[in-house]
């Protein structure tokens, strides 16, 4: 307080000379300018706006031109450690850091390998990148019978991508295009494993220890991804790439959208069936990111057994699974339940006991509240990414192992081509446009109006 | 490679891209292109009303517009069909998609209401409808093809409210207004990829000040509190203001491809037109 009062009556006493003020900017500027490209978030060109409101506390205060320079260098020092001082500067950066405009460059710089994947929109090769020889993943989109110009999903996968930098997000390097318009390819960092695949070819499920690592790592992406309103809307294993380092990638973000508040009304099937929360199923327009975290709960139970929890093959046997594992719900558990749109064409049985215990024998009990509370039918109640980290589970004998004492295995990608081994997210979503909403589904849940969208099994 | 990132943040242009730009390397003057330019902004605005866009959609469209004749010329790419492909893919990015029938309609009316011609209504399904069609889509992917997909668009509009909160302008009869028509203006002319939106939303905020005659904070000087340079605010205030000192001559400017070529050589042979204001004349000079 005291510091603060002193310079600020300093500032009030003895007016400035503007040529001193004019010298002390400019110097503060280069400090400030080099400051901000020693900063993580400015060196991988992905700054964004809320990396730029975290410098502002960096920044020094306000000149004082009484001071000489080497005393306001110190005292800028100062500054940095002592919130104290009031802020006069939002640094808004300069601007040679930020991107020039370019072409893209074409997809000749890279010399395809292999393929890798055929994804719901997409094939992905594996590439090498021409001048530097690090291997990289070529995802290229399919444009054929688009009726609507660029699908609106990869232009937010592209979004989100790159507003979603994060250890455990894949990273997206740039886009480039083939000789036609119709040839674009989405260059990612190359990632060996993705875990479905991993896990039907692994003799014994994942150690506790290891299981503790990859939700956590799984937790934070999905806690990064929520923080900055964006959705994922497609998390399930296959979806998931692990490195050999034991690092989890999340990938796929081609069904991914931000959301706000007050919320619209989103496209309804979205998340691939075996995943998909309960209110989606019973036909809510309105859902939140409670979403990601049902399928966070599925894709954990996953990781403990080895086996996917709620394989369903129709929307109405996926929701009786549900029924079957948990318990049938109602307004007292889940208040607004018997108002869903779907909720009155559930068949009638009764089965009002969890059972989830039976399921999941070897779980300890911290374990299994954790799992009960993400695949809990309140989307409200259900545990949120951030309170889940948090959660007991996580700091119980074992601990997480640390990821670079993780096995390793041969990349599948590097020889065979896979194929779809688990069903894929509703096919309309993936941008073919308002014309194919028409098309009666195959699985019409209890003879609903159509929901439009075929399931691929 | 580093220049090829991937940004969330607004690409601004070098000073060579500024200055030697692929209309003027084709033979274009710069009061040609400016006209042309401000058509294609007038064109996206126009359509975008009509279309029942968010304003946030017609200004990213403008955006992505100026950005991509920057990176080619008006002699290759023609206004109406670059401006179509912006709003399209700006609607996307906005989260508010337009359908394609609609766009093209709306853009032939006010193609033929520019020309001064008919405005009759655009046969469906006839060669024309499908032609317009496939420009939009075309344009789209050239589009995002020139600018490497950098096609999401920082708005100064919500940082500018903020700081008309902060100067404590908010409930001024007239200055929020004008700011908000000065930045919508603003679209028109090349503030947007020149500065970031921190400094137009400072600049706009100081002009309409000016024009209102409300004096700001001096000390400290409240754009240094906003960390922007006066000099910016000057450039972009007087950026700006050239704009309401010219009309333009719409009817005679080129839409398609094949009107530009006539229009090029046509203003290429009389020299006799006004100059218009210099860009980044200083403000003063008019007030």
């Amino acid at each position: 307080m005291d510091h603060q009062g002193a310079s600020a009556s300093k500032w009030a006493r003895e007016p400035s000379s503007d040529e001193d003020e004019h010298r002390q900017k400019k110097r503060k500027k280069e400090k400030r300018f080099k400051k901000a490209k020693d900063s993580p978030s400015v060196r991988d060109g992905s700054g964004t706006p809320s990396s730029t409101m975290g410098r502002m506390d960096e920044t020094p205060g306000h000149p004082d031109a009484a001071t000489s320079l080497e005393q306001s260098e110190e005292r800028d020092m100062a500054v940095d450690s002592d919130s104290q001082v009031p802020e006069y500067h939002i640094n808004v950066p300069d601007a040679p850091q930020y991107p020039a405009l370019t072409g893209c460059r074409s997809v000749e710089n890279y010399e395809k390998l292999n393929r890798i994947s055929e994804g719901t929109y997409g094939v992905v090769y594996r590439a090498k990148d021409r001048l530097t020889g690090e291997i990289v993943a070529l995802k290229k989109l399919k444009l054929d019978q688009e009726k609507n110009g660029f699908p609106i999903t990869s232009l937010r996968e592209v979004y989100t991508l790159l507003l979603a930098k994060h250890p455990h997000i894949v990273n997206v390097r740039e886009i480039v295009v083939g000789d036609t318009l119709t040839q674009i390819f989405i260059v990612m960092d190359f990632i060996e494993h993705d875990l479905k695949e991993l896990m039907s070819e692994m003799r014994a499920p994942f150690l506790q220890s290891e299981v503790k690592t990859l939700m956590l790592q799984l937790l934070s992406a999905t806690e990064l991804l929520h923080e900055n309103w964006i959705l994922h809307r497609d998390l399930k294993t296959s979806n998931l790439l692990l490195n050999n380092k034991g690092e989890i990638k999340v990938a796929d973000f081609g069904l991914a959208r931000r959301y706000g508040e007050p919320q619209g009304l989103m496209t309804q099937p979205v998340v691939t069936l075996w995943y998909r929360a309960p209110e989606l199923l019973l036909g809510s327009k309105q859902y939140t990111t409670a979403i990601d975290m049902w399928s966070i709960g599925c894709i954990f139970a996953e990781f403990v057994n080895n086996e996917p929890l709620l394989p369903g093959r129709s929307e109405a046997e996926q929701l009786e699974k549900i029924f079957k594992l948990l318990g049938v719900p109602n307004d007292k558990i889940w208040p607004g339940y018997s108002k869903l749109p779907l909720a009155s064409h559930v068949p009638n049985f009764v089965q009002p006991y969890n059972l989830l215990r039976s399921r999941l024998p070897y779980l300890t009990e911290n374990g299994l509240d954790l799992m009960s509370k993400m695949l809990t039918y309140n989307p409200a109640k259900r545990i949120t990414a951030e309170e889940a980290l948090k959660h007991p589970y996580f700091s119980e004998a074992p601990p997480p192992k640390h990821p670079s004492m993780f096995p390793t295995w041969p990349s599948k990608g590097e020889r065979t081509v896979k194929r779809n081994a688990s069903p894929s997210a509703p096919q309309a979503i993936h941008g073919h446009g308002q014309e194919d909403e028409e098309v009666g589904g195959l699985f019409n849940f209890a003879n609903q109006e159509s929901t439009g969208f075929r399931l691929k099994v | 490679m580093s220049q090829n990132k991937l940004s969330l943040q607004n690409a601004l242009l070098t000073l060579e891209q500024l200055q030697q730009t692929p209309s003027r390397e084709d033979d274009i003057t710069e009061e040609q292109e400016d006209n042309l330019r401000q058509l294609g902004c007038h064109l996206i605005q126009t359509a975008g009303i009509l279309l029942k866009l968010p304003q946030v959609a017609m200004a990213t469209a403008q955006i992505l517009f100026q950005r991509f004749f920057y990176m080619a010329s008006l002699r290759k790419f023609a206004v109406r069909d670059i401006s179509m492909g912006s709003i399209f893919l700006a609607a996307k990015v906005e989260e508010c998609p337009c359908r394609v029938t609609d766009l093209i309609n709306v853009i032939d009316h006010l193609c033929k209401k520019f020309k001064r011609k008919a405005t009759e209504p655009l046969v469906p399904f006839s060669h024309d409808y499908y032609h317009l069609k496939d420009a939009v889509v075309i344009a789209e992917m050239q589009i995002l093809k020139k600018l490497a997909f950098n096609v999401h668009v920082q708005l100064p509009y919500a940082i500018m409210v903020n700081y008309l909160k902060v100067l404590e302008l908010t409930d001024h009869p007239t200055i929020p207004q004008r700011a908000w028509g000065f930045l919508n203006d603003g679209l028109r002319t090349s503030i947007y990829i020149c500065y970031q939106p921190p400094t137009i939303a400072c600049g706009v905020i100081w002009l309409a000040a000016r024009e209102a005659g409300v004096p700001l904070p001096t000390s400290p000087a409240w754009w240094e509190v906003l960390d922007s340079d006066l000099e910016d605010i000057e450039n972009i205030a007087g950026h700006i203001k050239s704009l309401y000192f010219k009309a333009l001559p719409i009817p005679d400017l080129p839409l398609t491809i094949e009107q530009v070529e006539p229009y090029i050589k046509r203003d290429s042979n009389n020299g006799s037109h006004a100059t218009p204001p210099s860009k980044g004349t200083r403000v003063s000079r008019f007030s």
